[in-house]
């Protein structure tokens, strides 16, 4: 009997195979960058909420690793603690995960003229140096998709293009786990620029605030302390910094970044290049 | 008196706006915001309207599925709409202090009540008047929620609150984090702190006024209570204490304990209201021994308890995890203060009625990802005294337990204060695990767009009054639940949560919170299997397909195999969803419910029947997130045949729908 459409399948089958082999064998290394420890202080002072849910360390970024997977690229961010879920997200539509918010700015031509200074709203008095604009943006956050793109409609402006909703999000011991598509991403190049701000999910954001917790002057139960209760002040609590390997020095080279004056100078935040 | 000519009106008017102007242009410019910003930061202002719509084919009218379990509350049923309205405000007072408040309508207004005043003239009874069905339905604004947070700058001292706190420093075991719509309700005093080197220790503390409405006997601190005339509340606090301490990067032991004490006055003082000796002579005339009024009124202990837990959370490496905790409880009631609710309340009773005390005990393993291919294994054991009781603990929205357990959904606490009311029919349940026993183990595989879970747990009960391992002879030792062990009246059949009623007129199964029963021999294996996966359809079509099985075998009395119990449940859900816009995401669920249980419920007496449950539910789910705005609709239809032995088969058909508006700002 005559089936050729068993062929057809076959050759089919074979063919996907082949294409999804040569896409792994394709793969980029890793990139692994890494942060040391206690310093999830800002610029060197910032303070937890009250609030008994922010536990010690869990906005202490640790590492943050980005793999090739083929069609897809997985981000993986680590914490200085195991990442809970004490507002049960699953009742809002969320990930497995409550309080943290980690947003990853990705730089892909180094240049001046291209890409955005800005941060997305609700991270304060923070810039990006002209030829370090950022492109992309990955925001690896407990809000469902749904809620995600809406407030992206919203808020983003012109950046919202730039901004990239994964595929899925979830929370895995101490480290966040985010897959993008590799077609929302592009293709990594060892010369991309990275940073990754840990900032902590906020459901009822404050005015334009894009799902991010303010930084105060005096620490609230659920707002962080340390800063200016206007938003001239850097509303992060945690970068890359450095050369992002870890080492204590990138401590102070992190508070150095952050450091401001409202009404004058902005925090800065720094891309890091591992591949230059 | 003569009425002003139109001249002398036209000239005054041009005078008025004249000088109305100038002083308008004058109050403007004196308000001018010169340093406005330095003023308006000092607040927070969050608003939110929340609108809720409950339909539903039947007679009942009300904004709330499940509302007060004991009181008609005028506000529960399955149909009707009505909106709430939510002010909160944060104030830096300085840069040292922050205070805050919320502002809440009550909910239970519905939109038809025009004109409903809050008054509740004519005995109750609702007519044309509007002044008729009471404050629960007019909307009226409460304050809630207030605070005021001092950071003293003193060492050891992080900061001072007064006021609201949702006790979310403590734990499931001791003082639980309040229930959301009670979570501003609690009020006490609170410190936190920490010393040591890089806050290795941290503290917090809490004077906290107890609930006159849950924590006790009867579920009061005394209202209500028949062996009491003149309840006594305002003096019943409770203590709390947690000591945390990061050993290093790796290790944290925590302790935490809580101390309830509810006191009435002593009626043998002659000084109290009502006293049994107020002119301290007895029934002879005789002057009693050391009986002196001095305008003093001594208290009385009517219900005491103590919770206290020690817990370990130790990391070994990158992946390994493990948790532990043990606890301690202990109680002591008066019962010349307080009644026996078991005798006469038919079991329904948050306590065991006498003097007890009991252990509990979890161990956690957690191994995250060891072999690098996404697959993480935990396993937990549990056991759980059969009196232990967290009676001040979490009573929703926490979880003590690895396992789904049997109702699944909302988890497992170690309470008989469990609170399955004041929800709607999607809200999820929770079981008490008082006496629980076993283990659990907990496989899931994550790879990428696909995520599996399947566990598998075995419980035996301390509860059980007679070994699994009795052999023929062995005595057995019926539990008093006559006057000592609530068992909430409903001890058997599989709980369907689902289509629940307090007053069980519909034979919805065991209480949730039954845990006590006459005779009982009792094990459980639960096998769950969850599978996730997302196909790159559109924007990304996520089927979500559980399958679960529960094998529930209690043999009962020794003395015969006529009443011995085995359930064999069994529940397939299958959802298809996915974002069809920006902020716009539609859901199709299914799922199928077969229950065969023998001899599900009766008594020796009168015998068991072998009963058969059968449901269908399919339902819909949509959410829109528009400029601020969120909608969610859910429409569902249930089907369900109970095909019961010995009393008459059942049918339901229902449909029932939820939709909300929330809009916050």
């Amino acid at each position: 009997m005559n089936r050729p459409y068993l062929s057809w399948i076959a050759v089919s089958l074979a063919a996907a195979s082949l294409i999804r082999v040569a896409a792994l064998a394709a793969a980029e290394p890793p990139i692994v960058l890494a942060d040391p420890a206690d310093d999830d202080r800002g610029p060197g002072n910032y303070k937890y909420p009250t609030d008994p849910a922010y536990k010690a360390k869990s906005f202490d970024l640790r590492k943050v690793e980005v793999i090739d997977k083929g069609d897809d690229v997985e981000f993986r961010v680590t914490l200085g603690a195991a990442i809970e879920d004490p507002w049960n997200s699953k009742d809002w539509d969320g990930n497995g995960f409550s309080l943290q918010f980690v947003q990853i700015y990705v730089d892909t031509d180094h240049q001046k003229g291209g890409g955005f200074t800005e941060a997305l709203p609700g991270l304060g008095g923070v810039r990006f140096a002209d030829d370090e604009a950022w492109d992309r943006v990955v925001l690896i956050s407990p809000q469902g998709k749904t809620r995600l793109s809406a407030e992206l409609r919203a808020k983003a402006g012109a950046m919202r293009g730039a901004a990239i909703v994964p595929k899925s999000t979830r929370a895995s011991g101490k480290s966040l786990i985010a897959i993008v598509k590799k077609s929302d991403l592009g293709q990594i190049n060892s010369k991309w620029g990275w940073q990754a701000v840990v900032q902590s999910n906020e459901g009822f954001p404050v005015g334009k605030d894009l799902l991010t917790r303010p930084v105060n002057e005096t620490a609230g139960p659920h707002r962080f302390g340390g800063g200016n209760d206007g938003d001239c002040d850097p509303q992060v609590i945690d970068i890359l910094a450095g050369k992002a390997k870890g080492e204590a020095s990138e401590a102070k080279a992190q508070y150095d970044a952050l450091a401001y004056t409202c009404g004058s100078k902005f925090a800065r935040l720094p891309m890091v290049y591992p591949g230059q | 008196m003569s009425q002003p000519s139109p001249a002398r009106n036209h000239l005054s008017r041009q005078a008025f706006f004249g000088r109305a102007g100038l002083c308008l242009l004058a109050a403007v410019w004196l308000t001018r915001p010169t340093d406005a910003s330095a003023d308006i930061t000092k607040f927070e202002l969050d608003g939110k309207i929340f609108t809720k719509q409950l339909y539903q084919n039947d007679d009942s009218q009300g904004l709330m599925t499940l509302g007060n379990p004991f009181w008609p509350d005028k506000i529960s049923g399955h149909n009707g709409v009505g909106t709430e309205f939510e002010l909160g405000i944060r104030g830096h007072v300085s840069s040292l202090v922050e205070a805050g408040a919320r502002l809440s309508s009550r909910f239970g207004e519905r939109w038809q009540d025009w004109w409903e005043s809050g008054a509740s003239d004519f005995s109750g009874v609702e007519n044309t008047s509007g002044d008729s069905a009471g404050m629960n339905r007019a909307s009226y604004m409460k304050l809630r929620g207030t605070y005021v947070q001092i950071t003293p700058q003193a060492y050891g001292i992080d900061w001072l609150r007064i006021g609201s706190s949702d006790f979310s420093m403590f734990n499931p075991w001791t003082i639980g984090k309040v229930r959301y719509i009670d979570r501003d309700n609690g009020r006490g005093y609170f410190a936190s702190g920490h010393f040591g080197s890089n806050e290795a220790f941290q503290y917090h503390i809490g004077l906290i006024a107890m609930p006159k409405l849950f924590v006790g006997p009867s579920w009061s601190t005394g209202l209500g209570d028949p062996m009491l005339t003149q309840a006594f509340w305002s003096r019943d606090w409770a203590y709390a204490a947690s000591l945390r301490w990061r050993v290093n990067d790796h290790t944290t032991v925590r302790a935490v304990a809580d101390l309830t004490q509810d006191l009435e006055v002593d009626k043998n003082d002659p000084d109290a209201v009502g006293s049994n000796n107020p002119n301290c002579l007895d029934k002879l005339g005789n002057t009693i021994a050391g009986c002196a009024p001095d305008h003093a009124v001594d208290m009385k202990t009517r219900y005491a308890s103590f919770n206290g837990t020690f817990d370990i959370d130790q990391e070994i490496g990158e992946t390994i995890r493990i948790q532990g905790l043990i606890g301690y409880f202990q109680q002591q009631i008066d019962p010349t203060l307080a009644g026996n609710g078991v005798a006469l309340n038919q079991g329904v009773f948050p306590l065991v009625y006498k003097d007890a005390h009991d252990f509990a005990g979890t161990l956690r393993l957690t191994a995250t990802d060891p072999f690098d291919i996404g697959l993480t294994l935990q396993g937990e054991y549990f056991n759980i005294g059969s009196e232990w009781n967290s009676i001040f603990g979490a009573r929703r929205e926490s979880d003590v337990l690895l396992t789904e357990g049997l109702v699944g959904g909302g988890g497992q606490l170690p309470t008989l204060n469990l609170a399955n009311e004041f929800i709607d029919f999607d809200d999820d349940w929770v079981e008490s695990c008082i006496g629980w026993h076993g283990g659990t183990g907990l496989l899931t595989l994550d790879r990428g767009d696909t995520q599996i879970k399947a566990e598998y747990t075995f419980i035996t009960y301390n509860t059980n009054t007679v070994s699994l391992n009795a052999k023929k002879g062995d005595v057995d030792h019926p539990r008093d639940v006559d006057k000592i062990y609530p068992d909430f009246l409903h001890t058997d059949g599989f709980t369907d949560t689902a289509l629940y009623d307090y007053a069980n007129t519909s034979d919805r199964g065991r209480d949730p919170r039954s845990v006590y029963r006459r005779n009982q021999a009792r094990y459980t294996n639960i096998g769950v299997l969850n599978l996730h996966h997302q196909f790159m359809v559109g924007r990304g079509l996520d089927l979500d397909a559980k399958a679960k099985y529960i094998n529930d075998v209690d043999y009962r009395s020794l003395t015969t195999t006529e009443d011995d119990y085995h359930g064999n449940i069994y529940q397939a859900r299958v959802k298809l969803s996915t974002p069809i816009a920006d902020g716009w995401k539609v859901g199709l669920i299914g799922q199928l419910d077969q229950w065969n249980e023998l001899n599900r419920k009766g008594t020796l007496e009168l015998g068991y029947g072998d009963d058969v449950t059968k449901k269908a539910m399919v339902a819909l789910q949509t959410s829109v997130l528009f400029a601020g705005v969120k909608l969610s609709y859910y429409l569902e239809h249930i089907d369900k045949w109970q095909d019961r032995q010995r009393d008459g088969n059942q049918y339901w058909n229902i449909w029932r729908s939820k939709a909300t508006v929330e809009a916050a700002w």
